[in-house]
């Protein structure tokens, strides 16, 4: 398998975060494209200006952290809930052909026992998916 | 006769700030005040759904732990979605108007039903609170009719789509879910190529349509892509997902519908209800209140055959080919499926 295309659900989160570091590091070992992808809940809207601006930032940092050309790393804005956002990651025009999200997002901060991204994607993802521990040892 | 399940405000289900907020119900209520229905109005409060109905949709172990979370005092489910100390017991008296609202109908035999209730329920999946709702009060009230031996029609026109009914009963023989929305928009599901399970193909009619979509798009959309499916599917009972955010005033969507459309909608649903009294509307989104109140007070009137004030139901040159593209995806779906079933498996 060719992994051409990484994408990464990316809210902000600390899990989100460690869930990005992850796929930008492995995007670089496999010479592969990479998107940070947000979605925008119902509330996100009014935000959207705030949002991308951090998306930017955090792709041009973490492509540098990494060692990636920046130019191979990019963002998306998706309307949705997370989980739907990232199941159409796999299709075009984004047409990952890996998934990395984090353990807990936002959602999960808390410790909320209901339902999960990371749990909902296992489930659906329609491409590979790599869940990312929120307590990574290193 | 109009039914009014509730009312239910829950003020103690508010955050300052958010959209989601009691003065809905209130601007619902005063769109039914509009309409002078005087003693055609029967107010049936309700009380918080049985954990034995609820569980018709929503797995025990959830709905133990939605309340432990609240009683733990609450707090965010999602970026959307919030909770107080009290806001399962709110959830649960929401499902309770409408479970009362529904009996009532079927005590009278007549008349039309409507849940002004919040907060709303239609994303709730069975095992997840999500987009404003907590728990899915249209799906337990339609669940409870399919225990009963009902089928049951569920038309949804709010904005978003009901991503939590379509997934509760996507596998249902008895629902037929059918759901106008604006796409892209949050949550990201009801796909036109999304036709139902495989024991309920063809049981869900999605008519995503794009931003600045007006009444004449959603009408042709369910006249044209749900009717059929209506007409095969024969409902003995129809329950309305009523979110009035297509509003062109709503700040949360970008649909250009006017208040005389919700009437124009209502028309056109009331044609799949089979006898009196088999018609229940559940206040679902709608975010700007003069929106609200107005379109409230068009769909019941519409409805009951009450005078009503209405702005001027909406069209646009585009409507057709939005449509079109959706019935065309859903056409694809439909012989793709059909193609899998005589190919069988392996």
């Amino acid at each position: 398998m060719t992994v051409r295309t990484i994408a990464v659900g990316y809210d902000g989160s600390i899990g989100a975060q460690l869930a990005a570091r992850f796929a930008f590091d492995l995007a670089n070992q496999l010479g592969a494209n990479i998107v940070l992808v947000h979605a925008i809940g119902l509330l996100g809207r009014t935000d959207e200006i705030e949002i991308v601006r951090d998306l930017e930032e955090t792709a041009v940092v973490m492509a540098g952290e990494a060692g990636i050309d920046p130019g191979h790393a990019r963002w998306h804005v998706s309307q949705g809930d997370p989980c739907s956002a990232l199941l159409r990651a796999g299709n075009p025009p984004l047409s990952a052909d890996l998934l990395v999200v984090g353990s807990r997002g936002h959602r999960n901060d808390a410790g909320l026992p209901l339902g999960s991204t990371s749990h909902e994607l296992a489930e659906r993802a329609t491409v590979p998916l790599v869940i990312v521990p929120s307590t990574r040892a290193d | 006769m109009l039914i009014v399940g509730g009312p239910v405000p829950s003020p103690e289900h508010h955050r300052v700030g958010h959209p989601e907020r009691p003065g809905r119900v209130e601007a619902a209520m005063a769109g039914i005040d509009d309409l002078h229905l005087d003693e055609d109005v029967e107010v049936v409060p309700g009380q918080a759904a049985p954990l034995d109905r609820l569980a018709l949709v929503h797995p025990p172990a959830f709905l133990q732990e939605l309340a432990a979370f609240c009683g733990a005092g609450g707090g965010d489910l999602d970026p959307d979605t919030y909770s107080t100390p009290q806001s399962f017991e709110a959830a649960r008296r929401v499902v309770g108007a409408g479970l009362a609202a529904i009996d009532r109908l079927k005590v009278l035999q007549a008349g039309v039903a409507f849940v002004a209730a919040r907060p709303p329920g239609h994303h709730a999946l069975a095992d997840r609170a999500m987009g404003f709702c907590l728990l899915n009060a249209v799906a337990v009230g339609a669940a409870s009719l399919v225990a009963e031996g009902e089928r049951v029609l569920i038309v949804d026109w709010d904005v978003h789509h009901g991503n939590g009914t379509q997934a509760i009963f996507w596998n249902d023989p008895s629902v037929l879910y059918v759901s106008t929305h604006q796409w892209p928009l949050y949550p990201g599901t009801g796909a036109a190529r999304e036709i139902g399970g495989a024991d309920a193909l063809e049981l869900t009619v999605n008519v995503p349509l794009g931003p600045g979509a007006t009444g004449d798009a959603l009408r042709r959309g369910i006249d044209e892509l749900a009717g059929p499916a209506v007409d095969a599917f024969g409902p003995t009972w129809v329950l309305v997902s009523a979110g009035f955010d297509a509003h062109r005033d709503d700040p949360l969507a970008d649909f250009a519908l006017s208040s005389g459309d919700f009437a124009e909608l209502a028309k056109t649903v009331q044609g799949f209800v089979p006898r009196p009294g088999r018609l229940a509307l559940f206040l679902e989104g709608g975010y700007d209140l003069l929106a609200v109140r107005g379109s409230v007070a068009a769909t019941l009137g519409e409805l009951l055959g009450a005078p009503y004030d209405a702005e001027d139901p909406t069209s646009d040159d585009r409507s057709g080919a939005m449509v079109e593209r959706a019935r065309a995806e859903r056409v694809r779906a439909i012989r793709s499926a059909e193609e899998l079933e005589r190919e069988g498996p392996g």
